[in-house]
């Protein structure tokens, strides 16, 4: 039931989903910072004992616990955080004493170009080679390709780190073993070489999975009517693969990508380990283990903004691109 | 009309059947007991030592078939938990209507934001690190995909003119969901769900190799990997063998999902 | 063509220049004080107060090169003068008069004074402090400033180990007001820069008091992962690492370009009974579990060749070490008639509380199995190290669990009935307060070595071995600390070629 609309009403359509979307993204935020409130604090585990040593006396410990505990009722702490998330302060860790939003941005300075990087490079090999696979699906290099992706997927991804590590840093000792340059970025060049295992091993882990999901795609919008539809009025394949496959496929792509990004934005914790990057997984990893509250909320904050955004930016993309989608609006199925 | 298996699946179950055989086996039969630590520091892989030995001198082929018990009890009972809770997540979201749609949709976005490593770490922080906190964590992460997916075919489905035919002649909507939504909706599901069990036992993997899934002394695959790590240029079997284990459980699982796509999904037609 | 010309003659300019540049290189290589110096560790500070919970790696960074105490220990032990210049003690023991150096500067450039002394010491002893040392100056009575250069410790009892307590004691400026993020200090080297979950850097300070640092700056980088920190030492990203914790990484660092060194460590690994509950509440019971487990088999198993079995808390490095690996000797059939004497000959079943790192988990699996073998049934419940803090350290909710106590002078603990081992001994108790208040250091040693063969004798733990202490450097730096004493890494003494 595809109905014709005119370019003013799918405008009007449009910049009504939109607005309701936005609003639905705002909401989702909301929500998740009330979660996350209440998932922080009803850890159990005494956040004083990141301060304390075995020799800790009780008066020590008891100090300790009102150092970093909440004499103030929760549904006040509550509050408080809520207007600091306002103009974006996370206040102070009380364990480190740092400011929480400058080491958040000193680790996203890290986090958001390995990720990225990761992913970028990820999607230039996977939506050619998942192409290339399922449009030769019965040949020797389909074959070969969904092989190695099924390999690829299996492999963890702190094997690959190592394995690179192993073969690019010791034995040629073509790129540094780990670690970021002393003054971040403003030494560019060390900076990058740094980073470029860290995002290989992303890349290889990732474009090994994505290439599944490209070639599966695609072998959906082969086999389907509109391909059969374009070529019987008359289009050459590449053409009716070009101008309705593509967006075909890409739909379900560009929805798996946004989870993509959302598992590898923490999930580059391992490969942070293995490299020993500063980035936010580990801030995270240690902050959890000593229930730096302000620390978890903030980072959890930033992660879950960043996930929303970019789950908000996929479907946006995926509207523009996917034919049914656009065209359901009229159906209005009850 | 029978249709052919597709060679993944026959691949894939092969694969499966190993490691499944190697769990079960270790119900009945281990070459040493778990703890028994008589063999030398390190060992070289034998005939007495199929693996060779780990530092405190426990056969690593009895450590890898605990493994493969872990990752399978792993790979089901999450996939399972995910599948349960996922569809019916899926289900609820896939028939909401204007803005609890919206809600829905926003809802399952945001609880993708927490990955299952950040649960996993959570869960670990409340309760000590083990299988079950290590199960509900990947569970977890299998259910918002497993409903998110659930509630993309729903919405699919219900676009279709055969469900306002439906509703027209008057059948109700329980009958609708069964008769003609999961019809139309399991063998995708399963097929996902198939592809989840290979990743949940990955999942599992990693999280005990950083130290947050199966506490020690128990074997999972990724404590080994763990625990071998250090003494890899010395001893590199213990740090190849359960990796390859690993490797072989998802690749099967993926060989059978994929294999499970082919044979069920009807509209598939092999490229002339 | 012309401007090939110029290009040509810019481009050899630029050739000459760097030859000339780089024929000069070797010359400022030979300077080798202005060296910076790559230290790797996996013990990164929390924050900058060692009153204020900042752990294991502050002290490791800051003791010694950021901030300085009254008296410095040494990396062979010995106590010597550092920012006091002499002491005198009164014939009743109860006065300590103490006359400061002049002419130290803090960084920030305001003078030392007594003030400050008794700033930082207030600041261990302040109801609020999370210091480790506290509870060692409950018996300081009062701190008195009688000039800018002297201050006077009174006490209430004597106490023999008051200055080397006081070599803990960081001396703070007592104008400042953020010890957490900030260190302004008297050491040889300013606090520089922390990139947080990265590196630390410190500054040689060019107004310090004493000998220049022999390097410019020297960087601390933290690791999460051993092996991550074995790879930096290996591609030369540090040239030295403060303390392996493997033996089996240690074969990647054979030949010439690496050097290891097995140092005097006093970090133990304990087996810890709670005294206070049964079945080791029984000393016969403590006794058999002692003898059950093959220590010098485990210590094989996780160190190779390095480490050594003991047979107390005390280290050889303590003045009152004795050899007491014979007092609970490795005897299955010793530890089954123990068993059978106490009533157990079945056996019976604990739950042992397992810290979730290493090398915990691998000696409780040891352990699991040794103890099989006379009909003891372990259950290992491996915990965080929160937990652990909260419910066996701080409740003393458990029967038996593992730790490694890391610091020199421990064996004091004994004495103490409401430490979480619970061990309850009243002979121990007073000798341990006498040898505190002990006039000689050789009365304080025969007291304290009388404590060390009693707790031995009791089992009241069990002492499974001493950690090895091995610095791995690169070949072309020296002048770094072997021991590393209490976590302390001087680095102002490290020359790199």
């Amino acid at each position: 039931m595809i109905e014709l609309r005119g370019r003013s009403e799918r405008f009007g359509e449009r910049s009504d989903w939109l607005r309701r979307r936005l609003a639905s993204l705002l909401a989702s935020l909301a929500a998740a910072s009330i979660l996350l409130f209440l998932v922080v604090r009803l850890l159990p585990g005494d956040p004083a004992n990141a301060l304390l040593s075995a020799e800790s006396t009780p008066e020590q410990i008891a100090a300790a616990r009102r150092l970093v505990g909440s004499d103030v009722p929760l549904q006040q702490q509550f509050l408080h955080w809520l207007g600091q998330l306002g103009t974006l302060d996370f206040g102070e860790s009380f364990i480190s004493g740092l400011d929480v939003r400058a080491e958040i941005a000193s680790r996203l300075a890290i986090t958001v170009p390995l990720t990225l990087g990761g992913f970028v490079l990820a999607l230039f090999v996977a939506v050619p080679v998942g192409y290339l696979a399922a449009a030769r699906a019965r040949s020797w290099l389909g074959v070969l390709i969904g092989n190695l992706s099924q390999f690829g997927i299996a492999i963890p991804v702190f094997w690959v780190g190592i394995v690179l590590t192993f073969v690019f840093a010791l034995r040629l000792g073509w790129l540094p073993a780990g670690g970021f340059p002393l003054d971040g970025w403003s030494e560019r060049g060390e900076a990058m070489r740094s980073l470029l295992l860290p995002v290989l091993t992303i890349a290889i882990v990732m474009s090994a999975s994505l290439t599944r999901y490209v070639r599966s795609a695609t072998l959906d919008v082969i086999g389907s009517d509109f391909i059969r539809t374009a070529r019987a009025q008359g289009a050459s394949y590449g053409r009716a693969m070009w101008q309705h496959g593509l967006r075909n496929a890409a739909a379900p792509v560009i929805s798996v990508l946004g989870i993509e990004l959302a598992t590898t934005f923490i999930g580059a914790v391992v490969v942070e380990q293995v490299f020993a990057l500063p980035g936010l997984g580990s801030l995270l990893v240690r902050a959890i283990a000593q229930h730096d509250y302000q620390v978890i909320q903030g980072v959890l904050f930033v992660s879950t903004l960043v996930v929303l955004c970019s789950g908000f930016v996929a479907d946006l993309i995926q509207r523009l691109v996917d034919p049914r989608l656009a065209a359901t609006r009229a159906g209005h199925a009850r | 009309m029978r249709r052919r298996i597709p060679h993944s699946l026959t691949a894939g179950t092969i694969l499966v059947a190993v490691i499944v055989l190697l769990a079960v086996a270790s119900w009945f039969w281990l070459p040493f007991p778990i703890d028994d630590m008589s063999g030398g520091r390190l060992e070289a892989p034998s005939w007495h030592h199929l693996f060779g030995t780990d530092k405190l001198g426990r056969d690593l082929f009895a450590r890898s078939m605990i493994g493969a018990r872990i990752a399978l009890e792993a790979g089901f009972f999450a996939s399972l938990i995910g599948g349960l809770v996922g569809v019916t997540l899926g289900l609820l979201a896939g028939f909401a209507q204007r803005w609890w749609d919206s809600i829905a949709a926003s809802l399952l976005d945001s609880l993708i934001a927490f990955p299952t490593l950040l649960v996993a770490m959570l869960l670990v922080a409340a309760w000590s690190a083990s299988l079950t906190t290590a199960i509900v964590a990947i569970g977890f992460a299998i259910a918002t995909v497993i409903a998110r997916v659930t509630r993309l075919l729903i919405k699919r489905v219900l676009n279709q003119d055969f469900i306002l035919a439906s509703r027209a002649s008057g059948s109700s909507w329980p009958r609708i969901i069964v008769l003609h939504v999961l019809p139309n909706i399991w063998p995708t599901l399963l097929v996902a769900l198939a592809l989840q069990f290979g990743l949940a036992s990955l999942s599992e993997a990693s999280l005990s190799y950083l130290g947050l899934g199966t506490p020690p002394p128990n074997a999972s695959w990724g404590s080994l990997l763990q625990e071998a790590q250090a003494t890899v240029t010395t001893a590199p079997v213990g740090a190849i063998a359960p990796g390859l284990l690993l490797v072989a459980l998802v690749v099967g699982t993926n060989l059978v999902a994929d294999g499970l796509r082919e044979y069920l999904d009807p509209t598939l037609r092999r490229q002339s | 063509m012309k401007p090939t010309k110029s290009i040509v003659r810019a481009t050899i300019a630029l050739l000459t220049g760097a030859l000339a540049f780089g024929i000069s290189a070797p010359a400022f290589a030979a300077s080798t004080t202005d060296a910076t110096i790559n230290i790797g560790s996996l013990y990164e500070p929390q924050n900058l107060d060692n009153t204020g919970g900042g752990g294991q790696g502050v002290t490791e960074a800051l003791n010694g090169n950021v901030y300085e105490s009254l008296f410095k220990l040494n990396d062979s032990g010995k106590l010597t003068n550092l920012l006091a210049k002499s002491y005198k003690i009164s014939a009743d023991g109860l006065t300590y008069t103490i006359t400061l150096r002049s002419g130290v500067k803090f960084h920030s450039g305001k003078a030392l004074t007594s003030d400050d002394v008794k700033f930082s010491l207030s600041k261990v002893t302040a109801a609020d402090s999370l210091s480790a040392r506290k509870s060692a100056f409950t018996v300081v009575s009062s701190v008195a400033t009688p000039d800018a250069n002297t201050v006077v410790i009174k006490l209430s009892n004597r106490s023999i180990s008051l200055i080397y307590n006081l070599s803990y004691v960081w001396i703070l400026n007592s104008a400042a007001t953020d010890f957490k993020t900030k260190a302004d200090g008297t050491g040889p080297y300013t606090f520089g820069n922390w990139v947080h979950g990265s590196t630390i850097k410190l500054d040689r300070f060019a107004g310090y008091w004493g000998p220049k640092a022999k390097n410019k700056s020297v960087v601390f980088h933290y690791f999460t992962d051993a092996t991550a920190l074995n790879n930096a030492l290996l591609t030369g990203a540090v040239d030295v690492i403060t303390s392996v914790q493997s033996p089996d990484a240690l074969a990647s660092f054979k030949g010439t370009k690496f050097k290891i060194t097995n140092g005097k460590s006093t970090t133990k690994l304990l087996l810890v009974f709670n005294d206070r509950v049964a079945p080791f509440n029984n000393v016969l019971v403590r006794k058999a579990v002692s003898s059950a487990i093959d220590d010098a088999k485990l210590l094989k198993s996780i160190w190779g060749n390095y480490g050594q079995v003991i047979g107390s808390m005390v280290p050889p490095t303590d003045p009152w070490y004795i050899n007491l690996n014979k007092v609970n000797p490795y005897n299955v059939t010793l530890a089954k008639k123990l068993l059978a004497k106490a009533g157990l000959a079945k056996g019976f079943t604990f739950t042992l509380d397992t810290p979730n790192y290493d090398p915990h988990p691998a000696a409780a699996a040891f352990i699991k199995s040794e103890l099989a073998k006379v009909g003891i049934t372990v259950n290992i419940n491996v915990i965080t190290a929160d937990e652990w803090y909260t419910r066996v350290f701080k409740k003393t909710d458990y029967v038996a669990t593992l730790q490694e106590h890391v610091n020199d002078r421990d064996v004091v603990w004994y004495g103490n009935p409401d430490f979480y081992w619970g061990y309850n001994n009243q002979d121990v108790t007073a000798w341990v307060n006498q040898a505190e208040q002990a006039t000689s250091a050789a009365k304080q040693t025969t007291l304290l070595k009388k404590v060390n063969r009693k707790i031995a004798e009791d089992a009241a733990s069990d002492w499974i071995y001493l950690y090895p202490q091995i610095v791995v450097a690169s070949s072309k730096v020296s002048g770094y600390p072997l021991n590393g004493l209490n976590s302390q890494f001087f680095a102002y003494n490290i020359v790199k070629k």
